[in-house]
């Protein structure tokens, strides 16, 4: 007999207790992990994200950064515009690629009975920045053509060559073309020319950011320094800032969430120090007959620690497994909660997480155990077989 | 093989001083079969447990295979149990969950000397067949009587070759027939080599052992 055939059958006499123990243990580790595990999706799908915007830096009036990085990647209004005539001074600036004006504002469809999200873009400069997308269709030519990202194209029920029209603003727009899905905010935009955003917006000369692309990344801060003395009245976000204000702002949620979670963990862990235990009182007689027909102390020792480990373990393994099957779910839920989160799959299983998060059960494991382990080898074999 | 001389045990039962044993000498000599006799209180399961290594005495000297057991570190104490003595008990205390086999392989598990050697296998194999229940080895022990449960304990006594076997009331739940059949297997083991102490409350069976000994209040009152 191995001397884990023991244990396993131990904790198969009370199955019931010791499956319930088991899926204590299995939820709070599958919270644990899929929390660990959209922790750091989050913060790689951001970075992707922000890669995939194509600019460096935007330039905004001056307000707050955070209300920026909402903006530009979720959509929200900011009734603060700039002038476009920042762009003839931002043209003087050496270094500079790509300079392009970017409009975002809300268009109000009551007849469809929604609010669409515009975004203002010169189209010459989408391929730019906007590499990653797959279009079905072209690239809208005339002002009156708009480009649909792939979420509101499937409400609208619109194929390439239909038509939208806003009452509102008396426009009807011909779809030359749908962004296939990115899994992103960009599926939730309508793209139209900046020059037709700021005339149904009636902002002729209005922008809500200028988005800028230089020729060498390293020369960044150099340029944003540059344009920071020569342009007043604007302020400048680098892509990297818009990391750092999402993360910050994800930060306190992200702590809150592994509070809970290590919370969740440790009462689990009192749940199997408190089986382990009843088992270790029902089995005195039982312990005390093995210290009499040779069990040492560490031996018996062993063998409650043994338990205890593979109940948190196999409670571990059930808990990552059930966080995988259900990463899709979790995803779906945190992303109606949490103000913004990147496209992409966010909650995705990796093994180098999931080792963690078994270490960790582990390591909660031996130290639940720890206790009734002591209590065990403490157990006088004398009074115990006395019944 | 084991001596005891003046053996004393004292121990407290709430404020009150219980008096076990009182001065008690005993020589328990290799091969014989000993049956100690006694009423409730007379210090019967407390000289087994010293003689089994499990207490110590609060006086006088108990010495096995001439070492000297009363000053015997706990480590030196467990590997004497695992090496050289064989407990039975009257509750059995088999494990529910494991099988029969399994149940007599329980102190192979704690004997890291009987993993090198191997063949643990053959062994429990062959003590089943010594207590004929090889084809119930497979029998989980809610599904044997306490005949064959005694067995099972017996078999587990023996699976380390013990030199002695401490038998505390073998028979006390057991019918007549199976307590003969538990008493012949005793004899058996004696008539292979082993000693064996066993404690009963059955005249009848105790005047069957080589010497018989009686307990009363903590002192032999013959012997």
């Amino acid at each position: 007999m191995g001397f884990l055939k023991l244990p396993v059958k131990n904790l198969l006499r009370h199955r019931t207790r010791s499956i319930l123990t088991m899926c204590g243990i299995a939820a709070s580790v599958a919270v644990l992990f899929s929390i660990l595990s959209f922790n750091k999706g989050f913060e790689k799908s951001l970075a992707r994200e922000i890669k995939r915007t194509g600019i460096h830096f935007m330039v905004v009036p001056s307000g707050c950064a955070h209300e920026v990085a909402s903006l530009v990647l979720h959509g929200a209004v900011i009734p603060k515009f700039l002038d476009t005539s920042v762009v003839d001074h931002i043209k003087k600036i050496d270094g500079i690629e790509i300079i392009s004006p970017l409009l975002v504002a809300q268009l109000p469809n009551p007849g469809k009975g929604r609010i669409d999200l515009v975004y203002g873009i010169e189209m010459s400069h989408l391929a730019a920045l906007k590499p990653s997308w797959e279009l079905d269709g072209t690239v809208p030519a005339a002002d009156d053509e708009i480009l649909m990202g792939a979420e509101v194209a499937s409400h609208y029920g619109i194929r390439p060559g239909g038509s939208l029209s806003y009452p509102t603003v008396n426009a009807t727009f011909k779809v030359s073309g749908i962004v296939k899905k990115t899994a992103s905010q960009d599926d939730a935009f309508i793209y139209m020319h900046v020059k037709k955003a700021q005339e149904i917006f009636k902002k002729p000369s209005g922008a809500t950011a200028v988005g800028i692309k230089v020729t060498n990344p390293q020369s960044v801060s150099e340029i944003t320094e540059a344009l920071s003395e020569r342009i007043p009245g604007i302020q400048i976000v680098t892509m990297n800032q818009v990391v750092n204000s999402i993360s910050n702002l994800a930060a306190s949620g992200k702590v809150i969430s592994l509070s809970i979670a290590f919370i969740a963990v440790f009462i689990s862990a009192v749940g199997v120090m408190n089986s382990i235990l009843m088992a270790v009182f029902e089995r005195t007689q039982e312990i005390g007959m093995m210290r009499a027909i040779g069990a040492s102390k560490a031996d018996i020792f062993k063998i409650i620690v043994k338990e205890t480990t593979l109940l948190t373990l196999s409670g571990g393994v059930a808990g990552i497994l059930m966080s995988a099957v259900g990463s899709r779910g979790i995803e779906t839920f945190v992303r109606r909660f949490m103000p913004y989160v990147p496209g992409g799959n966010v909650v995705t299983f990796e093994p180098a997480l999931a080792c963690a998060s078994l270490a960790f059960t582990f390591i909660i494991g031996i130290a639940s155990g720890l206790y009734p382990a002591w209590k065990a080898s403490k157990i006088n074999p004398i009074e115990a077989i006395k019944g | 093989m084991i001596e005891l001389r003046g053996v004393e045990k004292t121990y407290l039962r709430g404020a009150e001083e219980v008096h076990a044993l009182r001065g008690l000498d005993l020589d328990i000599t290799r091969n014989e079969f000993i049956s100690i006799m006694g009423p409730s209180g007379a210090g019967k399961t407390t000289l087994l447990h010293i003689l089994g290594c499990l207490d110590t005495p609060t006086g006088g000297s108990v010495k096995f295979d001439n070492l000297a057991v009363e000053h015997m570190p706990e480590t030196d104490l467990v590997a004497l149990r695992r090496q050289k003595i064989g407990f039975i008990f009257q509750q059995f205390y088999l494990i529910p969950g494991l099988t029969v086999f399994d149940n007599v392989g329980l102190p192979l598990l704690f004997n890291k000397s009987s993993k090198k050697n191997g063949a643990t296998g053959n062994r429990i194999m062959s003590l089943l067949d010594t207590v004929g229940l090889t084809e119930r080895r497979h029998h989980l022990p809610n599904q044997l009587s306490g005949g064959e449960m005694q067995r099972v304990a017996i078999a587990r006594a023996l699976v380390n070759n013990p030199e002695i076997i401490l038998a505390d009331e073998p028979t006390g739940n057991l019918d007549s027939e199976n307590s003969e059949r538990i008493l012949e297997l005793l004899k058996s083991l004696k008539a292979d080599g082993l000693t064996v102490v066993m404690i009963t409350h059955n005249g009848e069976l105790a005047s069957r052992a080589d010497r018989l000994v009686r307990l009363k209040d903590g002192k032999i009152h013959l012997a």
